[in-house]
């Protein structure tokens, strides 16, 4: 089988997973409606207000939000389809608390997430390929251990506690013991007054940026750190089991100096693993990072799909939900053809 | 034979290899330390009962609000303990209590201390009178109005020393009591506005303060009067033993006493509508009998771990919030594990269109969001330790799977599955006799690492409020502590210490599977 043949055989794989998707978020967010038999909208509105809206504009609200009040079967078939038609053409609807469309509210916080999750990636993909390829050099060695010890330290650890903990630290006792010479934001995106009075300064993007810098530096070690464990692990077991392969020995055998073996014979074939990895982390990127998000108060799309969840606005954690899983779908796709470009011993099939 | 022959329970199968296991496995410290650790969590989670020292419910209010724990006074040797500050609350002990009647008429009060026949400690102050003895003295003036109406009555005192130098925040007294009565005390409709059980703190210069007086309606049988001191009580009571910043006291030393007694009231000796007072009617007797004299007394420090953002007990919810944490992670990582080992067993052994369905599955379930499909699934199902076990086996087992069902196409094709085949033994009677226990080994360090990823799920979850309202969890405390601003409030102990908890046993668990990894992955052990 060539690559061709692998690839149009994987593209219609990823289009059944999609439409396998699309129908279970359909039917997971209507699950309310299909075993108790309320709908959203009656979530949404109090029994008090419903008795004072007409009908008309009752009616007016279920249209607007894609629903049928007591529907039948065939009501199902045409919300089912409402929903498709919808979905491809990227009309998520109307949330419920804030009356916006969807997408306007997702594309707001989209930048947050993107930045916040894209940086902490970055960071922890960098220190873990770092770390692992120096212990994996020497493994069983006092470094190796220690090395290990942490990962699995930071593997076990709660990120939202360690979230916390930063913020404990950083935000509140050590600005208060050192005068305020150390001093993080209390969570927050953006402080209001920067956003106020840089609307006024020449320089204005750059105050800003520089604020929201100053916010995301506590959350981005926390996500970092807790990135980190996995992909050191993942790349000093990697690189320790190329380095038992025959052609490892053979380049020892032509004469080679170890840093030579390691870095061109040992780490380019232990990356290839890692490149799958990292181009997955990036599929899950819009995912955010709730816990994290919430502890930091960030602005963040992981933060709105809990609140969103809590206050039943279906539509928007539906959408959310949605894009998650199709940008991880994507992602993987790309993660496996990337891996067959870039490791020519792989046989398609 | 002959091995056979000699051969005990020792040699055994599985004694062998559990013995040779355990041979490679005591190797490892951190795989010791692991066990040390898990230990000590499953004593904590059934000793829970025991060890716990206040109500854990996460709503019950035992104490004002972030206390901090009480060995932080080590570093602030002024500030109070919150505690239980009588010396004989259950009134035990008889040197404790000092019996005491004052003026004219003594002879007509006593008081004794006893054990009852049910080993709890009783004071009984009785007040014996008869129509012949009419010189009660009565108090003209009290400017106060702390001492009684009458000079003459009884009291019992109980001392301690107040060894911090500050006021408490808040002090509670509970008081038992119970009230028998003879004679005229018994049949005389008014009667129970004859007398008053009185209460008072005697500070070092013998000032009395009054705390509490009580009201009939009396009975015979134990009720309990809770009475909260106001500010007013405090400042009487503590006030002249704290020192000022030059170093001085009012009061020559720290030895405070409560007094609690009974004495007549005024209604006894005068009558505003006959001839003749009570005092000449009136011949009787009341017994007021003390089960127990509590004061709980509200500091800056409570307990071992302080309070939370409600008033609870911290260590108590942290004790119990191990069995949460360890009965979740253990069960819902069982029912994973069985899920994924079958689905990778059939999947693997029979391959073809049943492989292709369940890992086309497999595949589907890792690429929904796992965190947010959790919080919609526990909120939908509603959040108890069920469900949310449930919820967290529903997304765990795919890794399990897709593990077991590489181990099995590499086993099916050996050898010694194509003879039992051949001899005629069913598909379940292989994967289950020869399979399965050859996948085995592999598994045990998945299951420890699952449970790790379990326990980190359920706190998320409880982090973001989806979990048992009325359970404790530490998940739960610290969402109490982020959303009610612990730390800005200074409270660091909330934050610290469930957190710890959440870490220090998964930390336990990854130590144990990493260990089992090594010992019984055999590709790993010649590294």
């Amino acid at each position: 089988m060539g690559l061709r043949e692998y690839v149009i055989r994987r593209s219609i794989y990823m289009f059944l997973l999609v439409v396998a998707v699309v129908c279970f978020n359909f039917f997971l967010f209507r699950l309310p409606t299909l075993v108790l038999g309320v709908s959203p909208v009656d979530l949404m509105i109090s029994e008090e207000l419903r008795r004072n809206l007409t009908r008309d504009v009752l009616a007016q609200l279920y249209t607007r939000f894609g629903l049928v009040p007591d529907p039948d079967i065939f009501d199902w078939i045409y919300m089912f389809w409402r929903y498709i038609v919808n979905m491809f053409t990227g009309n998520f609807g109307i949330s419920f608390v804030s009356q916006k469309p969807v997408m306007d509210e997702l594309m707001a916080r989209l930048p947050n997430t993107l930045l916040l999750m894209g940086t902490s990636s970055i960071v922890s993909i960098i220190l873990g390929i770092y770390t692992g390829v120096k212990v994996a050099a020497d493994p069983g060695s006092r470094k190796d251990v220690s090395a290990v010890t942490v990962a699995l330290f930071i593997y076990a650890l709660p990120i939202f506690w360690l979230g916390m903990m930063l913020l404990m630290t950083f935000s509140f006792y050590l600005p208060a013991l050192t005068d305020g010479f150390i001093n993080f934001p209390l969570g927050g995106t953006i402080d209001y007054e920067v956003w106020v009075s840089a609307k006024t300064d020449p320089l204005g993007s750059l105050v800003i940026a520089a604020n929201i810098l100053h916010h995301l530096i506590l959350p981005m070690i926390a996500l970092g750190v807790g990135g980190y464990g996995g992909y050191f692990l993942y790349m000093r077991n990697n690189l320790i089991d190329v380095m038992t392969e025959d052609y490892i020995l053979t380049a020892r055998a032509k004469g080679l100096d170890e840093n030579q073996v390691l870095y061109k014979h040992g780490l380019k074939n232990a990356m290839l693993p890692m490149v799958t990895i990292i181009a997955m982390t990036f599929g899950f990127l819009i995912n955010g990072a709730t816990l994290t998000e919430t502890v930091f108060n960030w602005y963040g799309l992981g933060r709105y799909i809990f609140e969103s969840l809590f206050i039943l606005d279906y539509p928007v954690v539906q959408a959310i939900f949605m894009i998650i899983a199709i940008t991880a779908i994507l992602a993987n796709f790309i993660a496996d053809l990337l891996y067959g470009v870039l490791d020519p011993r792989i046989k398609y099939g | 034979m002959s091995e056979t022959k000699k051969g005990g329970w020792k040699d055994s199968n599985w004694y062998v290899s559990a013995s040779s296991f355990w041979r490679e496995y005591r190797k490892h410290k951190i795989g010791i330390l692991g066990i040390i650790v898990l230990l000590f969590y499953v004593g904590m989670a059934f000793g829970a009962p025991m060890l716990a020292t206040h109500d854990p419910s996460p709503n019950a209010k035992v104490a004002p609000t972030f206390l901090a724990p009480g060995w932080v006074s080590i570093f602030d040797p002024s500030g109070v303990t919150t505690g239980e500050y009588m010396p004989d609350p259950q009134l035990l002990n008889s040197e404790a209590n000092d019996f005491q009647e004052r003026g004219l008429r003594q002879s007509e009060f006593s008081g004794q201390q006893y054990a009852g026949s049910d080993s709890a400690g009783y004071v009984d102050l009785t007040w014996e009178h008869s129509p012949e003895s009419l010189d009660m003295d009565w108090r003209l003036l009290d400017p106060t109005g702390h001492m009684p109406d009458s000079n003459s009555f009884i009291f019992f005192t109980q001392e301690f020393e107040w060894e911090f130098n500050s006021l408490p925040s808040d002090v509670n007294m509970t008081l038992e009591l119970s009230v028998t009565t003879t004679g005229s005390f018994e049949t005389e409709e008014n009667s129970g506005l004859m007398f008053k059980v009185y209460m008072w703190l005697i500070d070092p210069s013998g000032n009395w303060q009054r705390i509490y007086r009580s009201f009939p309606p009396y009975i015979d049988v134990f009720q309990s009067r809770t009475i909260d001191l106001n500010y007013f009580d405090l400042a009487a009571g503590w006030r002249g033993m704290i020192e000022d910043e030059t170093g001085v006291q009012e009061d020559p030393n720290d030895i405070l006493k409560i007094a609690v007694g009974i004495a007549p009231t005024n209604n006894f000796g005068f009558d505003y509508n006959s001839t003749h007072t009570n005092e000449e009617v009136y011949d009787g007797s009341v017994t007021v009998t003390f089960k127990r004299v509590a004061m709980l007394v509200y500091g800056n420090y409570f307990g071992i771990l302080g309070s939370t953002d409600k008033g609870g007990d911290a260590w108590s919810q942290l004790v119990y919030g191990s069995q949460v944490s360890l009965v979740i992670g253990i069960v819902a990582t069982g029912l994973s594990t069985a899920v994924g080992v079958i689905v990778g067993l059939v999947a693997g052994y029979f391959g073809g269109k049943i492989d292709e369905t369940l890992m086309r599955f497999v595949d589907f379930l890792l690429v929904i969001p796992s965190l947010p499909l959790m919080m919609v699934l526990a909120a939908f199902l509603g959040p108890t330790i069920q469900n949310i076990i449930v919820v967290i086996a529903i997304l765990g087992w795919t890794g399990t799977s897709r593990l077991i069902r590489s181990q099995v196409m590499a086993e099916k094709n050996k050898a010694y599955v194509e003879s039992a085949r051949a001899i005629g033994a069913s598909d379940t009677y292989i994967i289950f006799r020869h399979v399965l226990p050859n996948v085995t080994p592999i598994l045990f360090a998945n299951i420890t690492l699952g449970v790790v990823g379990a326990i980190l799920s359920e706190s998320g979850l409880a982090f973001l409020g989806l979990t048992d309202p009325s359970a404790p969890s530490w998940g739960r405390m610290l969402a109490d502590a982020q959303g009610t601003g612990g730390f800005s409030a200074g409270a660091w102990w909330v934050v610290v210490f469930p957190g710890m908890m959440i870490t220090i046993l998964s930390l336990a668990f990854t130590f144990v599977g990493h260990t089992l990894d090594q010992v019984l992955n055999p590709r790993l052990r010649e590294r």
